[in-house]
């Protein structure tokens, strides 16, 4: 049986086999990509952006941009778009019609079916995803960087990435998320969007929507698993390493903060664009794929700066149906510490507005780099111990992104030589 | 009074101990269930400076309205500067 994913449509991986790919790219022209566009591809291939299956075209990216849907009625709020230059385009001697070899880091990625060639205004494109065109914010900056024209087509990977440790066990495809949800006897589940390493504050996120999401259900065997997927991409100098937020996410499960069988921990491929609501629609439809039923979206989900209200994330999907999008939004006020309440508490409930103490995870940031310990009740000392270790064993020396890191680091995957 | 923006210098256990041998240890706050930090106040003039000239810190615009991730040797020189004057005001100074 088939497993459906976001749009109402099968999830279907777009991976050849060995023996067939081997066939297939022989003779065709090479690309070679950046990060990016190898991580779509991996995304469009396993199913994380089905029904995506390939890179937009025109029609598409126009219908995203205006009306946030796809040409077929599908809710999709960020274009997925590949990029190259006039002159790579002439160099290449590539046109529409032709199918060519993506490669990555030399080794060969997928098969790309160039269906369309087009331009497309991105001051346009920048102003209808982010509702801007200042390029301070990351989303236009990247979109002003892309190149002179688009190409839409199908892909198809023509073999499967290695995920690197220590990311290995935390990366599950759609079709293995959902087996994994079967396995573990979950009717529900509700995902939570991190690229933090968490204090108390992202605790309590989880476990308000868990509480949220499990309603009416029974209660003898658990039956609602919380899923962290943490977003693994593009770092930014001064963003905890990707190593300590994975395994400092694990650790609150194997340190009895979450039960074994309510919590599991994944990580997924994209570099983040700040889009805000779009960007949670986007998440939406990312989780809704891996077969998770309710997401979680806390106070300015995705935003950058003061670009949004801080709850137009939550207000955005009063534009759909339910059946648009088969994942169900948890709307989430702030948790924070209550000094009188002597906890960490919820806005929807603590009346201390005028004593409350704020944290976020820039502030618990300033204070492990001052050199303290944060107390327990804000962030677990598990956490805090495995920081300093993935900073030892990962950062070299630091648990913040340096440019050293971004130049040594492991890669997170790398795709076999065929 | 014009609207001032803070930076949290949080005490660990050797700040602790220079700012009691200096008798200026009331000049903590407690915050976060326990934690000891100097609140250090700016304008929002002394912010957007101090923001220039480090840019690895960021103003926490949407949750504690506050100065964080100075790197660490700046903050020991604020810090310095606060046993010095025996005041937490000396953002002012350390500009100069």
């Amino acid at each position: 049986m088939s497993e459906i994913g976001h749009g109402g449509k099968p999830i279907v991986e777009r991976i050849l086999d060995p023996g067939t790919a081997k066939e297939k790219i022989k003779g065709l022209k090479e690309i070679p990509v950046r990060e990016q566009m190898a991580v779509e591809v991996i995304d469009i291939a396993y199913g994380f952006f089905s029904p995506l299956e390939g890179f937009m075209k025109k029609a598409d990216v126009e219908s995203v941009c205006k009306n946030m849907r796809l040409t077929d009625g599908t809710i999709w709020s960020i274009p997925i778009v590949f990029d190259l230059s006039d002159k790579e385009i002439a160099d290449y001697g590539i046109k529409a019609g032709d199918s060519v070899l993506l490669t990555y880091q030399n080794a060969p990625i997928a098969i790309f079916e160039i269906e369309e060639i087009y331009d497309y205004n991105k001051q346009e494109m920048a102003k209808d995803v982010y509702g801007t065109t200042e390029e301070k914010h990351p989303g236009v900056k990247r979109t002003y960087r892309y190149k002179d024209k688009f190409l839409g087509g199908k892909i198809t990977m023509v073999s499967r990435p290695i995920i690197n440790e220590p990311f290995t066990p935390f990366f599950l495809t759609p079709l293995e998320m959902r087996k994994r949800i079967k396995e573990k006897g979950w009717i529900r589940t509700v995902a939570h969007q991190t690229r933090n390493v968490p204090h108390t504050g992202h605790e309590w996120l989880m476990k308000g929507s868990w509480l949220s999401a499990y309603g009416e259900l029974p209660v003898e065997k658990m039956v609602v698993g919380v899923v962290v997927n943490a977003i693994i991409g593009e770092k930014r100098p001064g963003d905890y390493i990707d190593e300590a937020i994975v395994l400092c996410h694990d650790v609150l499960r194997k340190a009895g903060y979450f039960r074994e069988d309510v919590h599991l921990t994944s990580i997924s491929l994209w570099d983040m664009r700040y889009a805000g609501p779009r960007e949670a629609v986007f998440h939406a439809a990312l989780r809704a794929n891996l077969g998770i039923t309710h997401h979680m979206f806390g106070r300015d989900h995705a935003g950058v700066g003061t670009y949004y209200d801080p709850y137009d994330a939550h207000r955005i999907f009063d534009k759909f149906s339910e059946k648009d999008l088969n994942i169900k939004p948890v709307r989430v006020l702030e948790w924070w510490y209550c000094p009188v309440c002597a906890e960490v508490t919820y806005m929807g409930l603590c009346a201390h507005k005028d004593q409350i103490q704020n944290f976020s995870g820039t502030l618990i940031r300033s204070i492990i780099q001052d050199g303290v310990k944060p107390p327990r009740l804000i962030f677990r000392p598990e956490v805090f111990d495995l920081i300093l270790e993935c900073a030892e064993k990962y950062g070299q020396g630091d648990a913040f992104v340096t440019q050293k890191y971004l130049e040594n680091r492991n890669p997170v995957f790398t795709f076999p030589k065929l | 009074m014009a609207e001032t923006f803070p930076i949290n210098v949080w005490i660990n256990e050797e700040r602790y101990a220079k700012l009691q041998a200096a008798g200026l240890a009331d000049l903590c706050q407690e915050m976060l269930a326990g934690l000891k930090v100097l609140r250090v106040p700016t304008t929002a003039e002394q912010r957007d400076e101090l923001l220039k000239r480090y840019p690895m810190a960021k103003f926490d615009s949407a949750t504690t309205k506050s100065i964080e991730l100075l790197p660490k040797a700046v903050k020991d020189q604020i810090f310095d500067l606060i046993v010095q004057k025996k005041k937490v005001d000396v953002i002012g100074e350390f500009l100069k």
